[in-house]
This record gives C-alpha cells, structure tokens and sequence, in this order.
C-alpha cells in the first residue's frame, strides 16, 4: 500500500519555525512499523531528517513521538494498527513539552533532572543480613511494585500529561512512576523522604487525573493508578 | 501565560480519550460556576444592605439573557458534580482505573439524565412567566450593571498587580523561577483533602439549593405576590425578592434559622471549593512570579471578602422595611416593556 508522511521538521540551524514535511512511500506493508517507514524516509528520500532510536525494539525507550495525535514508541506501532486505507496518511511529530533539539530529537535532560529528583535509587531500611546474601522480601510484597518496574523512561506519558505540558516544573507521571516503585518496596528505607519530595508545589498534587499517560505507556504500566496510591500514601503518611 | 494557548491548542491537538475531555469541561463549567457565585454572594447580600438594588438584580436574573445563562449554570453544577464524584472515586480507589472510561460515559450519561426533567421543569416556569406579560429589563440595563462588576474585577486584579510588583522591586524575586520550590507543600497536600470532601459536602447542598430556588419556586415565581416560599410556611405578601430572601432566613425550625445556616454552609465550603480551583488554574498557566503572586492574592482576597460580605448579609437578615424600598427601587429602574432581549 501507498503512505503519505507527515513529518514535524526543525533544524534551528536554517529553520525560524518547524513546519511540515510531507513524504509519500510505495510498497508499505501493514506488518511494517512506523521506525521502519521513519528509516525509509531518511535512507530513501531526505538524508537530513532527525530521528533518536537504539534498540528499535521496544525496550531502550529512545523513539518516543507523537504519531497521528498519541504519544507512542515509533519501534512498536505497527502500520495495520493505525487502520489506515491506501494512501492514508500518517503524522509524525515531537513529544511536547521538552526541547527540540532537531526534526523528532528532543532534549531529555528536563525529564531525566526530574526523575533524579525522586531518589530513584534503592535506599537500604536495613543492615545487609549476617550471611551476606539479599535481602528478603514475601512475593506479596514484592507484586506490591512490581507494574512500576517495567518503566524505560521513554516519556511517553510525561509528554502527554496536559500539567506537563502546562508547566515543565511538574515532576510528571514517569517520576512519580519511579518513586512509587521505591515507595512501596519494603526494603526501601526512603519512602518519607520521597513522599516529602512528591509533595512539593511541582510534585503529585498537580496531576488532575485527565487518564492521558496511562493509555500512552508503550509498557502498559498503570500511571494513573501509580500516581493515585502514591497521593493516598502522601494522605495516609507513610507506604 | 504562553503554556495557557499550547495547553489549548495541543489539547485539542492530542488524541486523547475521555478523560481528557471530562477535565476540559471540569474546568470550564468549575471557572463558569465561580463567576456566577461571584456575582450572586454580591447580589444576594443587597437584600439585606440595599433591597432597592437586590429587587435590580433580581429584576435581571428574570431577563431572556440570564436565563439562557441559568439553563448553562444548572448543566455546568451539574455536570461538575457528577464528574466531581467520578474524580474522588478513582482518587481513592485508584485500583479501580480501568473502569474510569465507563465511569466518564455514566458521568455524561447521568448529567443528560438529570438534565432533561430539570430542564423541563424551569422551562415551565419560563413559559409560564411569559404569559403573564412580564416587564423586562433591557440588554442596556444589563451590560451597565455588569459592567460595575467587570470595572471591580479590573480594579482588584490592578491593585493586586501593583502590590506584587511593590513585593518584587523590595524583593528582587522577578521573572520564571528557575527551579521549583522544593518545600514540601503541607497547604496543597491539605487542600487536595479539602477539595474532595468539601466537594462531596456541596453536592447534597447545592442540589437541595438549585432544587428549592430552580425548580419548585424558581427565580421568576419569587416576585409573584400571594406565592407561598420554599422551605417555609410564610407566603410573599409584598411579591418582592427580598421579602422571599428575608422570610427564609427568618424560618425557625425548633428556634434554628435553618436556611440561614444551610447558605451558610453553602457559601464557606462553595467560596473556598470555588476560588481554590481557580488558584489551580492559576498555578498551572501563570508562571511569572509577579503575575502569579498577584492573581493569588487577587484570589485570596476576593475568597475572603465573599465569605466575609455573605456572613454579613446572613448574619444581618432583612428588615421587613425593606420590603417597601425594594418597591420604590424597582419602580426607578427603566423598563421596556417589549420582546425578549429588550427590543
């Protein structure tokens, strides 16, 4: 099948103003995936066009974009899910809300200081045990946290968060996503420290529960839900 | 201010579900409700202060424009209250999110629901009070009451812009902060609990309200003179507003002014539910520290005075002299007795 692109282009080099660039590809197969037609288009036609990707398989986080007006991973879209008819178009565009840095690449740095700002890092509540080995913990407590694990830190949910994208100062779903799997982990000797953090001007309070990053996460973790227990945990004082 | 016009256009942009578009209209039909409160706590305390400009007001809430706008404000109340639940459901259930979509259609659903009876009825009281021929109060009259409100917002918001800029050239502390304050916020954690339970308060209260002066009395049938007032056993001798409001605040059940306490209540927990969640609005789009300090203030002040000036009127009540002034006021007041919109 044929496929018209629609791709969000700026070089701030050359360019006043992003605009669109539009690019038709032949041959398209619904197996296909968007990184692939991505590629095409910059192999193929426009050797200038600008894209992230490492992996390309859905696990390193690095090709979040906004296709035909949802945040996704360009890796894991594949062209017959966008039910689109012969010569059906798709759009590409940056995630909003962090820097553009050229065409589809935006600056992460915003998003990764505010996920370093969560202690998203494992904080011992004890003394390593006297034989040396880990610390235990019951398979109860364990699937307390074990959704926010998955997390690749692609910011597809943060990016799609109207708060975010309302004030950049907003921690955003994906650290909150972080520090509840710290929160909730009962080895962690942190978690009042985290929940004070949480409870700053930029932190939990400012989500309005518009439900926008639970369906964008490529890792259908369950944002919204994170967010919530860790509000209620703030409420009740403690995990 | 600028992330207030991206927020817009890529929220329009975004394809995102319901949930998206319950928090669109949450806070459209929540700013329209703050607005209509606003201008009904200062109304309403006329009838104890100036009954001869509370029968004015009164006089144009029974006007074709403000019932238009009675019709917007009972499906913006109602609205928000039923996707207000919704929130404080998933807010403290929130193992229950995959049924938040559904719950968002139900919430629509309920509203339409609730909708079309109540609908109904005040447009029977419309119909009604257009056969008796009545008196109306011209757009003119309208636009240069308002405008006495729109001047006073001006003038709060200016005096409070001039006081934050006073604190910053003291101060220093201009333009976007860099980084976000990183005190734990103890207010906007408390305020989170406020908004839910006060919400949950509101809703019986404001329903049981819109019921009493919507519905079974409705605003046009508190000037008709013989006509029994809700909630009490008196009757509206004079047919003036003000003797509708001061005989419902006058009603003793057991020695207790019930009414009185029930707006009371009403307008403590409505002014700080209100005005809060335009400090949110506030918070999410004004990021210039001057702005943002002024319309705060501008915020807490308004907050305070309503509750203040409506505390006052209860407290106050109306003297049944007033009845008469409410006469004599509503007697100077220019009226074009001729097609709706005032010709």
């Amino acid at each position: 099948m044929k496929v018209k692109f629609r791709i969000r282009r700026f070089n701030p080099e050359v360019d006043k103003k992003p605009y669109w660039g539009e690019y038709t590809l032949d041959n398209v197969e619904p197996t296909d995936r968007v990184l692939e037609l991505l590629h095409r288009v910059k192999w193929e036609q426009d050797g200038t066009l600008t894209l992230r990707r490492s992996c390309a398989h859905g696990v390193c986080g690095s090709d979040a974009v906004r296709i035909n007006g949802v945040n996704k991973l360009a890796c894991k879209v594949l062209v017959k899910s966008l039910n689109l008819k012969d010569g059906g178009q798709i759009q590409v565009e940056p995630i909003l809300g962090l820097p553009v840095v050229k065409d589809l690449v935006v600056d992460f740095e915003p998003f990764f200081d505010h996920y370093r700002s969560v202690m998203p890092y494992f904080v011992p509540a004890t003394p390593l045990p006297g034989d040396g080995r880990e610390r235990r913990q019951s398979p109860e407590d364990r699937a307390r946290f074990d959704d926010t694990t998955k997390c690749i830190l692609c910011a597809c949910c943060t990016t799609s968060c109207p708060s975010f994208w309302a004030s950049g100062q907003y921690v955003g779903p994906a650290a909150i996503v972080n520090a509840h799997r710290f929160i909730f982990d009962t080895r962690d000797g942190a978690t009042q420290e985290r929940l004070n953090i949480l409870s700053e001007e930029s932190g939990v309070w400012r989500c309005r529960t518009i439900f926008n990053c639970t369906p964008a996460c490529p890792r259908e973790i369950e944002v919204t839900r994170a967010i919530g227990e860790v509000k209620l945990a703030i409420q009740r004082g403690g995990r | 201010m600028a992330t207030l016009v991206t927020t817009i256009t890529e929220t329009l942009r975004y394809k995102g579900k319901l949930g998206q578009w319950s928090w669109v209209l949450h806070r459209v039909t929540g700013l329209g409700v703050v607005l209509f409160l606003i201008l009904h706590v200062i109304d309403t305390s006329w009838a104890a202060f100036y009954p001869g400009q509370y029968a004015k007001a009164i006089g144009e809430y029974q006007s074709p424009l403000f019932t238009l706008g009675e019709f917007a404000l009972v499906a913006a109340i109602i609205y928000h209250a039923m996707n207000g639940l919704r929130i404080v459901l998933f807010d403290f259930k929130p193992e229950w999110w995959h049924l938040q979509q559904k719950a968002a259609m139900i919430v629509l659903g309920a509203s339409v629901v609730l909708l079309v009876p109540t609908f109904a009825i005040m447009f029977g009281h419309v119909l009604h009070y257009y056969d008796g021929n009545p008196d109306l109060v011209t757009i003119s009259d309208i636009i240069q009451s308002q405008a006495q409100f729109l001047l006073g917002f001006v003038v709060i918001i200016a005096a409070a812009l001039l006081l934050s800029l006073a604190y910053a050239l003291i101060t220093g502390e201009t333009g976007t902060p860099a980084r976000p304050n990183r005190r734990p916020s103890q207010f906007d954690a408390w305020m989170w609990r406020f908004m839910r339970l006060s919400g949950l308060l509101i809703v019986p209260l404001v329903f049981g309200h819109l019921a009493m002066v919507h519905l079974i009395q409705g605003v046009f049938d508190i000037t008709t003179s013989g006509h029994s007032i809700v909630g009490t056993d008196a009757v509206n001798s004079s047919g003036k507003a003000v003797e509708f409001v001061g005989r419902r605040w006058d009603y003793l059940v057991a020695g207790v002014a019930i009414w009185r306490i029930y707006d009371g209540a009403l307008l403590a927990l409505v002014v700080v539910h209100g005005f809060n969640g335009l400090r949110y609005v506030v918070n999410d789009y004004a990021h210039d520290r001057v702005v943002r300090r002024a319309l705060t203030l501008a915020i807490a002040f308004g907050a305070a005075a309503l509750i203040i000036l409506g505390f006052a009127a209860l407290l106050a009540g109306v003297d049944e002299t007033a009845y008469g002034i409410a006469k004599e006021g509503l007697e100077s007041f220019s009226k074009v007795p001729t097609s709706p919109f005032g010709g």
